[in-house]
């Protein structure tokens, strides 16, 4: 039975609003992945991560309380009977529940691009927990008014730490503050640079084959609306990584992981991530993703013989040193 | 239920449905590699595309103008134009195209605009017999489905059932029968019915404003035998496949046929007016073989309103190839179910805000992943993602 949707949206909002993110993310966890680091605080220059990297492992336990309440009967029987998903889903119990090693798998994709960065010698600080999140799931649900809300918070904290360029590590976050911000903020003024463009600019070479081969997968908001194509494969082949190339749906013809509608219907998104994926692990069974919501997509439907792995874990290895 | 919950019902029962899975799975691949091979070994249709869209953006500018002139020259080539702002309208000239006579013989070509005016259940309903030829269609016509994609609309019944409707028919097809063997049933069946026709209903994939023609494009053939045959035939078409010249609409409907992946089309008929003489004492004589009357009913819709919407008005420079439908995710699992009475996918979901309703568009509009490749695909490079978002933000929360 597909979910009460209107209320899987009322829940974003409200959480979007109370707390910054879709699912409320105690500040230790947004920025634990710093820890040690030694960033600097502030600056002109700051990495972005929009904390799409750090929601995702509570997105994808929240996606997975979604999913067994279309699929369960119990569940269909709450959603019968009108309870309102917010009640349904207990956020503090759903945040308990996620376990250290997911949350660290997605600290070292943060920590293999922020080391990256540095050892290309890019000077960059960090606004640890006066971060906030893009507001992209707001936009991409057509929700332009608490968009705009929000994203007018986001801009007045970037002003308040004097911040003139991020860097950012994911595709959304990149569009949405790219492209999407300037036409709702006419006076946004912040230059938004893409890791993997500032890498490649770089002329990086890693030297030597490392022997691993992937087959690509790209995701539709590098590939088709912010062009960012040449710039991951010449990084990968650079780092000696054989980049295979599926058939047809790839650069900007990229076929979508499903992920984007995954709260508002998990069942269709996750059959289109099926059917992405078939086509995928016929080519090779590691799946390069350079995007954390294809990562989490992937990840919830793939078989234990499959290697879904972010660019940047690959890249770090000859580029971390 | 709320519009959106049914709409996500419906969705889950697409999705769980094996004939459909297993319909949609085989033809959307063969479609695909299609248009891809097209465009490779014709590569020339791309340009004509963007040259198209110019052309079109010129004439929605102007449609009222090119609306008119289309009217005065369809009357100058003796066919007989109207204007229909609505359901109603249209049916109600139809009527009087046809008059009280008893119980006609009628053909149909397959047409998505006379599906939106629900022009085949109508004539039925008037105890008319009505047929559709193109072969998909006359499928869709048996199940009562709506058409899946807009060339290809039963795209979603493999051979299995498309014997077991054709069987619900009449025909003598029987299991185990391959699929030549059957679609030569279907020619002799419908032989019949296009020589003792009536009337022969189409519509069009394009018009051209300054000779009053329209272009049909076919493979089967039926089409030619529809318009042809019959002593009449009623065209009904929307206001926005109207290009100023006949080049322009020569132009257009290639790129349909290539991005349909349908290239080069085995026929294009050009037809202006019914057929006429003048070879015995330059005497002119309308029908001949071919019609001797030839109507076209010009379909508003919702269309001239959409002109007006910032955000809907670029869909009408589509051209109906369906190929953002065949590259669409989510389309590619639940077909035209995805979508309102008549279109369905990405173009098909704006196409619904535009002739049905906006709640019902913005309810489908939810389920769009907005990643973008209805547009890249698009020969029109029509801006559906950003369209459709446009309609998730005018849903009622
Ligand atoms: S929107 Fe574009 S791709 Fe889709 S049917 Fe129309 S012209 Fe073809």
């Amino acid at each position: 039975m597909p979910l009460p949707i209107k209320d899987v949206i009322r829940m974003i909002i409200e959480n979007t609003r109370k707390s910054g993110a879709p699912i409320p993310l105690p500040p230790e966890i947004a920025t634990g992945w710093a820890d040690g680091m030694d960033i600097p605080r502030g600056g002109e220059t700051v990495i972005y991560t929009g904390l799409l990297y750090q929601l995702l492992p509570y997105l994808n336990a929240s996606i997975k309380k979604l999913e067994s309440l279309e699929e369960n009967a119990v569940g269909a029987t709450l959603l019968k009977l009108g309870k309102i998903i917010s009640k349904v889903i207990d956020i503090n119990k759903l945040i308990s529940s996620v376990s250290r090693d997911e949350l660290e798998k997605q600290y070292d994709v943060l920590r293999s691009i922020a080391i990256m960065l540095r050892n290309a010698d890019i000077e960059y600080g960090y606004l640890y927990e006066d971060e906030m999140y893009s507001g992209v799931l707001l936009f991409d649900m057509g929700l332009d008014d608490f968009f705009k809300e929000h994203i007018e918070k986001v801009y007045s904290v970037l002003r308040k730490n004097r911040v003139k360029r991020i860097i950012t590590i994911d595709p959304h976050t990149t569009h949405v503050m790219r492209t999407v911000y300037p036409k709702y903020l006419p006076e946004y003024d912040i230059e938004v640079k893409n890791y993997l463009e500032i890498l490649s600019s770089k002329g990086l070479n890693g030297g030597m084959k490392s022997g691993v081969e992937g087959v690509i997968h790209d995701p539709c908001y590098y590939a088709r609306f912010q062009n960012i194509i040449d710039e991951p494969r010449q990084l990968l082949n650079a780092a000696g990584v054989t980049v295979l190339e599926p058939p047809l749906k790839t650069r900007k013809l990229t076929f979508c992981c499903g992920g984007p509608i995954e709260s508002i219907s998990p069942k269709l998104s996750r059959n289109i991530a099926e059917m992405r994926l078939d086509e995928l692990k016929n080519i090779n069974r590691r799946i390069i993703v350079l995007c954390p919501i294809c990562y989490s997509n992937f990840s919830r439907v793939a078989d234990r013989n499959l290697v879904i792995e972010d660019i940047s874990r690959l890249l770090v290895k000859a580029f971390g040193e | 239920m709320d519009i959106l919950g049914e709409t996500a019902k419906e969705l889950y029962r697409a999705l769980d449905n094996k004939e459909i899975q297993t319909g949609l799975k085989r033809s959307i691949s063969n479609l695909s590699i299609s248009v891809d091979r097209v465009l490779n070994v014709w590569p020339y249709l791309e340009e004509l595309a963007s040259k198209v869209r110019e052309i079109k953006e010129e004439t929605l500018n102007n449609l009222d103008y090119y609306i008119d002139l289309t009217m005065r020259n369809v009357k100058r080539s003796h066919g007989h134009p109207y204007f229909a702002r609505n359901r109603e309208e249209a049916l109600k000239i139809l009527d009087e195209i046809i008059g009280d006579d008893s119980p006609l013989l009628i053909v149909k070509a397959k047409s998505m605009v006379t599906e939106e005016v629900g022009i085949r259940e109508h004539l039925i309903s008037l105890g008319h017999s009505v047929y559709e030829t193109d072969l998909g269609e006359l499928l869709i016509q048996i199940s009562r489905d709506k058409p899946m994609h807009a060339i290809a609309p039963a795209i979603h019944i493999p051979k299995e059932g498309a014997i077991e409707l054709l069987r619900r028919l009449g025909l003598n097809v029987r299991e185990g029968m391959n699929i030549e063997e059957i679609v030569m049933e279907v020619r002799s069946f419908l032989r019949r019915k296009f020589v003792d026709a009536d009337i022969g209903i189409s519509g069009a994939n394009v018009v051209a404003a300054d000779t009053g023609s329209i272009i049909l494009i076919s493979n089967e053939g039926n089409i030619r035998n529809t318009t042809s045959l019959p002593p009449v035939h009623i065209a009904v078409t929307g206001v926005e496949k109207i290009m100023p010249t006949l080049s322009d609409a020569f132009m257009q409907a290639l790129v349909q046929a290539g991005y349909a992946g349908l290239y080069p089309p085995t026929y294009l008929s050009i037809i202006a007016g019914p057929s006429s003489t003048a070879d015995i004492e330059y005497h002119r004589v309308y029908g001949v073989h071919g019609p001797k009357e030839f109507h076209m009913i010009l379909y508003d819709g919702g269309r001239l309103s959409a002109i007006k919407d910032p955000f809907l008005s670029e869909q009408l420079l589509c051209i109906r190839c369906g190929r953002c439908q065949a590259e669409c995710p989510v389309w590619g699992l639940t077909g035209n179910i995805w979508g309102g009475n008549v279109y369905g996918g990405p173009m098909g979901i704006v196409w619904t805000a535009i002739v049905e309703n906006i709640s019902l568009a913005s309810a489908l509009s939810l389920f769009c992943l907005v990643c973008g490749r209805c547009m890249e695909v698009c020969p029109m490079k029509i801006d559906m993602p950003h369209i459709i978002r446009n309609l998730k933000s005018r849903l009622n929360l």
